[in-house]
């Protein structure tokens, strides 16, 4: 039996990554953005040709072809994923309306010394409603944090790699 | 000075205190992260602002033309982010070292940071001192998480008895892979001063002065969580001039290194070979350049530097 990589999440406060930062579980991040909807995994395996439709349309590489989704009872998607830090890579989750803008969006796992503050409320406030139209862009619609730039980068990538990927496979 | 020590025990306290440090810093479990991914080569990558580090170097030289050749170099030093562009550091620089038969001719010859010392040249001589007192600032221009490319500038004035110097450097660094492939670039510019014997003043010696101009280049791939590997090129040339005009020097070295990055903690080592490319200048010493490779003043076969940094 294959084994879901994602499975690691609900131990991973307590393993050999001694300052591992396990904010929530799958399903803690799932209630927070979604509360109270039931999710059911919706897991989807991009095509070669998706997977350069995203890259093209983002400018950012698709790491994994295997999406981590769930189609939550009210209409939305929650997606788990993941983006390079300085030394690990950080778990954030992204929850999209119905009509695939963004709802919100949570970090999952964080791990380096710096650049936590991609976790403040506020920061993470301005992706809401964001579709794939949107530029998202470091410094042009999303606001860089000083001192966390590397981190800041990377979720905003990721989340317009999450929207290409509902624009061009979930949709 | 130690004609009479033979047997050149290695300097065990200075030693001592570098690995203490290290491992000091090693066993602290709740500790570990970044930054200096390189051995030689700088980055953009600054503290951000308020952050503070402890880092220590230790930088081994070995072998000359022949003979014996040893050199420890050591770097305690304290960093702090004055702002996310900026960042500045205060240390201290010490070294000992020890030679028998090492320079042209088969003569006794002592290194560079020890040049002021009149040896013979059959002596089996060891020494060891306190090199100076370093400032430094870095100021970053351009990021590469933001604007492609980054560039930073270098500065660092180091004062000690009969050693001045103010290296400069002019730093590029360029990611891909989403940031795990690092490459970096520096130029440095370094005028530097020794208190030497000199006749022609009354005192019998005065200060004189060359300039370091070098080119090194890194590139280092992050293949694991925390790991990174990769390679380092430098190459450095002396003048006896401030301009590129009457060098002495040119060196090339090339070799691999590895980094470990957590969360407070990081250590980096880089191992350098000279390669053989070594040229002839206008004012090279007879005798110092040996099939392609140059040993005159910092330059040998080998080195080894280990840093390692606390942050907090």
């Amino acid at each position: 039996m294959k084994l879901n990589q994602w499975a690691w999440l609900p131990v991973a406060a307590i393993s050999t990554s001694v300052y591992a930062t396990t904010y929530f579980t799958t399903e803690e991040a799932q209630q927070a953005i979604f509360p109270g909807e039931k999710l059911a995994p919706a897991f989807v395996t991009l095509t070669n040709q998706q997977a350069k439709k995203i890259e093209d349309a983002t400018d950012v590489n698709v790491r994994h072809k295997d999406i981590k989704v769930w189609k939550a009872s009210g209409g939305g998607w929650f997606i788990l994923d993941e983006v390079v830090g300085k030394h690990e890579f950080i778990t954030y989750a992204v929850g999209l309306n119905p009509d695939g803008s963004v709802k919100q969006i949570e970090i999952v796992d964080y791990r380096e010394s710096y650049g936590y503050e991609v976790r403040n409320p506020d920061w993470r406030k301005q992706f809401t409603g964001k579709t794939s139209a949107a530029p998202l862009k470091l410094e042009q619609d999303i606001h860089n944090i000083s001192g966390a730039t590397l981190s800041a980068r990377h979720v905003t990538d990721g989340v317009k790699r999450v929207l290409a990927t509902y624009a061009i496979a979930l949709k | 000075m130690s004609n009479k020590n033979r047997h050149m025990p290695l300097p065990s306290r200075l030693l001592g205190c570098q690995i203490l440090l290290v491992l000091g810093c090693g066993l602290n479990a709740t500790a570990f992260a970044e930054e200096s991914q390189f051995g030689y080569v700088y980055t953009t990558d600054l503290l951000p602002k308020g952050a503070k580090e402890i880092e220590q170097w230790l930088t081994w030289r070995n072998k000359k033309i022949a003979g014996v050749y040893d050199q420890l170099e050591g770097r305690t030093e304290f960093e702090y982010g004055v702002s996310d562009r900026l960042q500045v550091a205060l240390y201290a620089n010490y070294a000992w070292a020890r030679a028998y038969h090492n320079g042209p001719n088969g003569a006794t010859t002592p290194p560079e940071q020890f040049a002021d010392k009149n040896v013979n040249a059959d002596a089996h001589w060891s020494g060891k001192r306190f090199v100076g007192v370093s400032g430094e600032a870095i100021y970053r221009v351009l990021s590469p998480y933001t604007d492609g490319v980054g560039l930073a500038f270098y500065v660092e004035p180091t004062v000690g008895p009969s050693f001045r110097e103010l290296e400069t450097k002019i730093i590029l660094q360029k990611n891909f892979l989403d940031d795990r492939l690092t490459t970096a670039f520096n130029f440095t510019y370094a005028p530097e001063w020794r208190y030497l014997d000199d006749d022609s003043t009354p005192s019998g010696r005065s200060w004189q002065h060359e300039t370091d101009i070098n080119f090194n280049a890194a590139l280092s791939y992050r293949f694991a969580p925390n790991w990174s590997a990769g390679f380092e090129f430098v190459n450095e040339h002396e003048y006896n001039s401030y301009l590129f005009k009457n060098q002495s020097n040119s060196g090339y070295f090339f070799g691999p290194t590895i980094h470990y990055g957590g969360k407070n903690f990081f250590i980096t080592a880089t191992f350098l070979e000279q390669l053989p490319w070594a040229k002839a200048h206008s004012d090279t010493v007879e005798g110092s350049l040996i099939g392609g490779r140059v040993f005159d003043n910092d330059f040998e076969r080998y080195r080894l530097r280990v840093k390692a940094g606390y942050y907090f």
